[in-house]
């Protein structure tokens, strides 16, 4: 299988700590607006947990020592997404409409993973904001992304950025 | 149906359960009430919880993994809507429906043996209402 060339993954980075009440609320984010990276973990217990919640028992993943050796290609794209959104603060009724995934090179089981995303679009429509989220992500320490994707999450209209 | 070219993709089909949605927040992180929490979620427009719009297109993704294998992995590609929610108690089926196939992008002319094969796709509940639908493309050829 044709691969990123990555070598094999660091562990050891901390995440971001934020906290609720100090997370800027993703319809008040301007477009061109960059987040912060969010770095992860997909460990071979993340994978499993994935494979069960999703009923996926297929053979395609390969086998590494401790079950699949690949990591499903939505699971990076899942995880990217929640790493990313963990730092905005999604307002109740806020909605995610749409999704676009391109998988460019297979996640080994275990690789620390790096994320980034922008705001790409911002529109408002009837009292709610629409706005698609660009990410792309991939080992931490290569410059080649693994998978890239836009969002689009629609949310009540929050308050007037400052 | 078929499109000339364009091999076909077996659909697949799941039901989705309130603890199949509670193992995928856990998995995913993702706990939004909506999902997670039934007496919040009866207050709300859409009067229950419902699955999350990843669960579904997860779906997408394993049926089409299932058909295209590293490929896949590798060479995949997914653009959907999420149109209407999934809810605990339906059955959804994923189907794709073969469109063509195309040299890969950029490309004007035949350099390689890669084409991208194209699908539109969806995922239905038992009623045959589309909760998801969009394209899917897949890079296939010996310089894989």
């Amino acid at each position: 299988m044709r691969t990123c060339g990555l070598k094999p993954a660091v562990f050891n980075r901390e995440t971001l700590a934020l906290t609720s009440s100090n997370l800027p609320n993703v319809a008040d984010l301007p477009r061109g607006y960059e987040l912060p990276a969010a770095y992860f973990r997909l460990g071979a217990d993340n994978v499993r947990r994935y494979l069960e919640a999703v009923e996926d028992h297929s053979s395609v993943y390969g086998q590494g020592p401790n079950g699949p050796a690949w990591v499903p290609p939505l699971a990076v794209a899942a995880l990217a997404l929640h790493a990313i959104l963990e730092q905005v603060r999604l307002p109740a009724g806020a909605l995610h409409a749409g999704q676009e995934v391109d998988f460019r090179c297979p996640v080994s089981v275990g690789a620390f993973m790096r994320s980034r995303a922008r705001v790409a679009q911002r529109s408002e429509m009837r009292g709610a904001v629409v706005s698609v989220i660009e990410f792309e992500v991939g080992e931490d320490g290569s410059s080649t992304p693994a998978v890239v994707g836009r969002a689009t999450v629609i949310a009540p209209r929050g308050e007037a950025p400052s | 149906m078929s499109a000339e070219g364009v091999p076909g993709v077996p659909p697949l089909s799941r039901r989705v359960t309130q603890e199949g949605i509670r193992r995928y927040a856990e998995a995913s992180g993702d706990y939004n009430p909506i999902h997670v929490d039934e007496e919040y979620a009866r207050t709300t427009p859409f009067g229950g919880t419902i699955a999350h719009g990843m669960l579904v297109l997860a779906y997408l993704s394993e049926m089409m993994a299932a058909a295209f294998g590293d490929d896949w992995l590798a060479g995949g590609r997914l653009k959907v809507r999420f149109r209407a929610p999934a809810r605990p108690g339906d059955t959804l089926t994923a189907r794709a429906e073969t469109r063509r196939a195309r040299l890969p992008d950029g490309q004007a002319r035949q350099v390689s043996d890669d084409r991208v094969l194209e699908y539109g796709i969806e995922c239905c509940n038992q009623r045959g209402e589309a909760l998801v639908s969009g394209t899917a493309e897949v890079v296939v050829g010996r310089s894989r």
